[in-house]
């Protein structure tokens, strides 16, 4: 099996969120603030890596002396798949609580909903089904990845237009919010509301899906020429 | 907090789906018919309430006082696993002629992030057992009105001309989108004006 995110121009037209109807939930919850969304990816893609990581490993060890991969029954995948993602959750949770508080506080509810997250558990199950542990692990990082660039453009987007900032990490003298000259004294707040949230989506999404339309109806055009 | 209170609040103004974004996944932007929300409706609602007084307990009395509340998302998913597992083998048991749909199983359905969600809220908050009970239970009914509500709107748009890259999932999220700021309409003053204070 190739690595379904690295092929095929896929970080844009094949995106978990966008494309695949994966992870809403932090998609949409925690993009108020560029930082949060941050946050959120860096947490999802570890989550995300080491639990495919962790199944492609366990798949691996199931090769019976004829070499061939003893397939699970579903139930018992997913109940793997649950199990390796909410210890690591749980486990990666504890750590930021303790070391960076901040970074909790800005996920709130939403970081131990990590561990049931469609994109993190179907990302754990297709790595049982991959060629070489190597393999599903680069399907991982590339999910991730796609994940992580949306979560963030929806973030900028919503906090750009519904706060009037951008929210980084303060450095040294950076306090870490740059206020947007001719937004941030007169903001569009519905966007930083929860609806602003499925608005931002729904319309990335529908963009992603023209621009899709349009690439392959020029490239069908320039088949026909051909 | 009172009884209508926590009612109108978790079912309304802080609705799972559209307040709090949870539960939105494909379940809720490509659902399929009415009879299959009524189900899931019912299964949630089912789910929530008993999950959240089983969540109460164990957090009471087994994390809070042994400390080991770092512990609560990998208990509280297998909690609402097992919860799902045992309604249905109780269904199928002493529902004369129940039957799961095809594809349907009740531990699978309830494993997303609104299940979960309302757990974690409940067991965070310093809500007694009966409280945490009607809160799961008004959750799991704010769930099943916005999910008929998204049934609906899906159905009546289907006869509608779309623009064919708006159809299908960006559609419905821009539907729920609008439909969160309907529900804004529902906020705490609402709440103190049908309380009276």
């Amino acid at each position: 099996m190739k690595p379904q995110g690295i092929t095929g121009g896929s970080f844009l037209f094949e995106n978990p969120a966008t494309a695949l109807v994966m992870g809403l939930c932090p998609a949409i919850a925690v993009t108020t603030r560029v930082m949060d969304a941050l946050w959120m990816s860096a947490f999802v893609l570890v989550v995300l890596v080491l639990s495919a990581l962790f199944m492609a490993l366990i798949a691996r060890a199931r090769v019976s002396e004829s070499g061939e991969v003893q397939a699970a029954t579903l139930g018992r995948q997913r109940l793997g798949a649950l199990l390796i993602t909410a210890t690591l959750t749980g486990s990666i949770e504890v750590l930021l609580t303790a070391y960076i508080p901040e970074a909790i506080a800005g996920m709130g509810i939403y970081a131990p909903l990590i561990a049931v997250n469609c994109l993190v558990l179907s990302g754990a199950e297709r790595a049982t089904r991959a060629e070489t542990v190597a393999n599903g692990v680069a399907d991982a990082v590339a999910s991730g990845f796609g994940f992580a660039c949306c979560l963030v453009l929806i973030a900028l987007v919503r906090e750009v237009l519904g706060a009037g900032t951008i929210t980084l990490f303060p450095v040294g003298s950076f306090g870490g919010t740059i206020a947007v000259p001719g937004l941030s004294c007169d903001p569009i707040r519905a966007l930083g509301l929860a609806g602003g949230g499925l608005l931002c989506l729904g319309y990335l999404a529908a963009a992603l899906r023209s621009l899709q339309t349009r690439r392959a109806n020029a490239m069908a055009g320039k088949a026909g020429v051909q | 907090m009172s009884w209508v209170a926590i009612i109108v609040t978790f079912a309304l103004v802080d609705n799972a789906i559209l307040a709090r974004l949870l539960g939105v996944c494909p379940d809720i932007t490509e659902q399929g018919r009415m009879k299959g929300a009524v189900q899931i409706g019912i299964a949630m609602t089912i789910l929530m309430t008993v999950s959240s007084i089983g969540a109460w307990a164990v957090e009471d009395f087994i994390l809070a006082p042994l400390g080991l509340s770092f512990l609560q998302t990998p208990l509280f998913l297998f909690l609402v696993l097992g919860v799902g597992f045992l309604l249905e083998l109780l269904a199928t048991r002493v529902i004369p002629g129940f039957a799961p749909a095809p594809g349907f199983s009740m531990a699978e359905v309830g494993i997303n992030s609104a299940s979960l969600g309302i757990v974690l809220v409940v067991a965070r908050s310093d809500m007694t057992g009966a409280e945490s009970l009607v809160a799961g239970f008004a959750t799991g009914v704010g769930y099943f009105l916005v999910t008929a509500m998204m049934i609906a709107i899906r159905e009546r748009l289907e006869v509608e001309q779309v623009p064919r890259f708006l159809r299908g999932f960006p559609l419905h999220l821009i539907s729920a989108g609008l439909l969160a700021y309907a529900f804004m309409a529902f906020d705490r003053a609402f709440l103190a004006r049908i309380l009276g204070s």
